[in-house]
């Protein structure tokens, strides 16, 4: 069972990237949160010893390794509180699409770029005007000889400015199905005819991460760079989203660990020092520790029921939005154990209270996580 | 009973609302923040109005009202802006000490100064152990005046302020032996850092103030020496329901945007106002705003009667804390990715809104002192 989780190989994988996280990315975080974006070299470094897209067969240049050992990486940075340098977003999330919908050909041209990290990853799904209603999106591809004429906005896309290789959700035929069946997705490369980016976007947390907006003006891609088939883009996005949210509950879950185990080190430390004028507050410490615990539970036994191929829909809907939650409500507790010191940024807890407030929001807000649980039950 | 507002306050809090939907430039309320600045055209325009020190006594600049037209003024301020409205709502802050204690020369010198917008005034008092009693900063006195030593801690706009009144210990080994004292901060033997940036409030610098050998006249002690812990917390009190205040103004500035958004906002071919998961959080943000106000007003009310209630001014702060926590969080939700974004002008509310349940002591320190207070270890005031 999912107690069995992680066996010793993946603790060594663990302790290793631990080591080059430590040594390679941390000593420059801050430096990059500042400069609100990362240098394209550390995603090639993070390439280069192995830590993208590790699950991408030998092949195509990957590791083989099982998904398990990219969602260390994507939980090992959450513990650290990298979020910029998002590489759950393009191993586990971005690169699957190429993968699962991708050609032979196509799946040769990318994906071993994808590994090495010359080639940074993002699906732009949303528009100023769909957000949660994915069928809303009112980017056009249309065929011309050789090349799809692809016009259009796209927002708040993350690694939006950094990207090499974007996959787009387009629609490649206006409303003559149900508008589900009108999306189809394709790869719009860096560089392309009439492809454009727009403002690298300020926000309340993740400010090493580019977050921007990508514009499509008679863009030209050619034919061979679409996903799979034409009007299925809708349902390979259906498909995909559970790992997304997946990748997006681990994130949650690791990041209130992380925060929880960094207060209660100075809770500790400061109660020797300062008793009085410390908040006892061992029953909220009590509480938070068992939100945490049953969160890893029911996150881990979801890794595992999703590694071995089980259709979790329901269950990683209600993981993301409870993990989410989760997490906002016991970092924000976490601040007020800091006091007024949990204000100042040198402190980091309120790095982490900045940060996670885009969890409920992305990947699916948690109240379409609701809904899709909702639908589930028949309701 | 009666919870009608007298028609006076209902004038002034349409006039504080007019000032601040006319004046609080949302382009420039991102920009203050992004750059740490603070707002100063805004609050000489303020203070120019009379919106600063309405609490004061007429001949020293202010207009005599009570901390409940205070409230309606900071609530408005904070509505239309959290970070403008805060940084106008502390501009004079400490200055209660003087209006409460002082006498007529320190009424006259410190007063009008800040109702006129002449200068900021703020208040030090806490410190990195959080002690307030012993205080470590110490004022030896002697018949000239006082000498002080130590530092504080979080000191709002403490590098901005013409003078800081900070709170002292006359003897350690009585921990209520405390003075309060009021210092020009470009004196001799005061050093002010910033203690870097914050998650929010980012308009007014927090700063730690250390004094070194800093001579003091007898002037300037304010109040008796040796009443100084009382008049602090007679000035927290005060504070909490200042507090409070801020918290209706950000939680109503919540579900204003959030109401005004949800209603624009369409997705799968309907504003979103009409989706049951939307509408449950409008309702429950307005029940947040209603429950803050009452309980604030009520405990802005008290303190006006002379007899304040220490519980419900307890209540009052940590209740329109968490509405301004609640009610940001679920407005930055409703906005969805454009609220995580500057550009939507909602986030800064939510980062703004944490500062008041850190702010003066967190609702975990509040609740122990409630339950103090009604488990009978406390004695009522």
């Amino acid at each position: 069972m999912h107690k069995n989780l992680y066996r010793k190989e993946h603790l060594l994988f663990r302790e290793t990237f631990k080591t080059f996280l430590t040594k390679e990315i941390l000593p420059f975080y801050d430096q990059w949160e500042k400069e609100e974006i990362i240098p394209k070299e550390a995603w090639k470094k993070m390439g280069r010893n192995g830590y993208l897209c590790p699950w991408v067969e030998k092949e195509y240049g990957g590791a083989g390794l099982g998904l398990e050992f990219s969602f260390i990486i994507t939980e090992e940075m959450a513990y650290a509180g990298v979020y910029g340098l998002m590489a759950g977003l393009h191993s586990d999330i971005v690169a699957p699409y190429i993968h699962s919908f991708g050609n032979k050909e196509q799946k040769k041209k990318w994906l071993p770029g994808c590994v090495s990290g010359d080639i940074i990853l993002a699906v732009a799904m949303t528009e100023p005007d769909a957000g949660s209603d994915l069928s809303a999106i009112r980017t056009t591809a249309k065929r011309d000889g050789e090349n799809y004429i692809i016009n259009g906005e796209k927002i708040y896309i993350s690694n939006g400015i950094l990207s090499n290789l974007v996959v787009v959700a387009c629609k490649t035929e206006i409303e003559n199905h149900s508008p589900h069946k009108d999306i189809s997705l394709i790869c719009v490369e860096d560089g392309s005819p009439g492809f454009s980016r727009g403002r690298n976007l300020e926000k309340t947390g993740w400010h090493s991460q580019d977050t921007g907006e990508l514009i499509f003006r008679d863009c030209q891609a050619p034919v061979s760079n679409l996903l799979g088939e034409e009007g299925k883009g809708f349902y390979y996005m259906m498909e995909k989203l559970q790992q997304e949210r997946l990748v997006s509950a681990i994130m949650s879950q690791a990041s209130a660990e992380a925060a929880f185990n960094m207060t209660l080190d100075y809770y500790k430390q400061r109660k020797g020092l300062h008793q009085p004028e410390i908040p006892i507050d061992a029953n909220g410490i009590a509480e938070m520790a068992t939100d945490i615990e049953i969160g890893r539970t029911f996150l881990n036994s979801l890794i595992y029921d999703h590694i071995n191929g089980e259709d979790i829909i329901k269950k990683v809907s209600m993981a993301k939005w409870w993990t989410s939650d989760m997490a906002n409500r016991v970092i924000s507790q976490c601040m007020e154990l800091y006091r007024d010191y949990g204000y100042l940024e040198d402190y980091k807890v309120g790095r982490f209270f900045r940060d996670v407030r885009a969890h409920p929001i992305y990947a699916g807000t948690n109240e379409i996580m609701k809904r899709i649980i909702g639908r589930k039950l028949g309701i | 009973m009666d919870f009608h507002l007298t028609i006076e306050q209902r004038d002034i809090q349409k006039a504080a609302s007019e000032f601040a939907k006319g004046e609080f430039d949302p382009d420039a309320a991102l920009d203050y923040d992004l750059r740490q600045q603070f707002p100063l055209t805004v609050w000489k325009n303020a203070c120019e109005l009379g919106f600063v020190g309405v609490h004061f006594p007429e001949e020293h600049g202010g207009q005599e009202l009570g901390l409940l037209e205070n409230v309606l003024i900071v609530e408005a301020f904070c509505r239309q802006d959290s970070g403008i409205g805060m940084a106008l709502a502390l501009s004079g802050f400490g200055s209660e000490m003087i209006v409460r204690n002082g006498n007529e020369d320190q009424k006259k010198r410190i007063l009008p100064f800040i109702a006129h917008g002449e200068g900021i005034v703020t208040s030090a008092f806490l410190e990195e152990g959080y002690s307030l009693a012993p205080l470590a900063t110490a004022a030896k006195i002697s018949k000239g005046g006082c000498i002080v030593n130590g530092m504080k801690s979080f000191v709002t706009l403490g590098s901005m302020a013409d003078y800081i009144i900070v709170v002292c210990q006359t003897r350690p080994d009585t921990p209520n032996a405390q003075v309060v004292i009021l210092l020009e901060r470009k004196i001799d033997g005061i050093e002010v850092s910033s203690m870097g940036e914050k998650v929010g409030m980012r308009m007014i610098p927090v700063d730690q103030v250390a004094f070194t050998n800093v001579r003091v006249p007898a002037e300037n002690i304010i109040g008796q020496a040796g009443t100084g812990y009382f008049q602090l917390q007679n000035f927290l009190n005060e504070m909490r329901i200042k507090a409070g205040a801020m918290g209706i103004g950000i939680a109503q500035g919540g579900l204003d945007k959030a109401l005004e958004y949800s209603r624009k906002r369409e997705q799968f071919g309907k504003p979103i106002a009409s989706f049951g998961a939307v509408r449950n959080k409008l309702a429950d943000m307005y029940i947040d705003v209603e429950m803050a106000r009452l309980i604030t007003y009520k405990a802005a009310w008290s303190f006006d009667t002379g007899a304040p209630d220490d519980r419900v001014i307890l209540m009052s702060k940590m209740i329109a804390s968490k509405a301004a926590y609640r009610n940001a969080y679920e407005a930055v939700q409703i906005y969805g990715g454009y609220g995580y974004m500057t550009e939507g002008q909602i986030e800064h509310f939510y980062r703004d809104a944490k500062v008041l349940d850190l702010f003066l002591e967190p609702g975990q320190i509040q609740r122990n002192i409630l339950a103090d207070h009604i488990t009978g270890k406390a004695r009522d005031r």
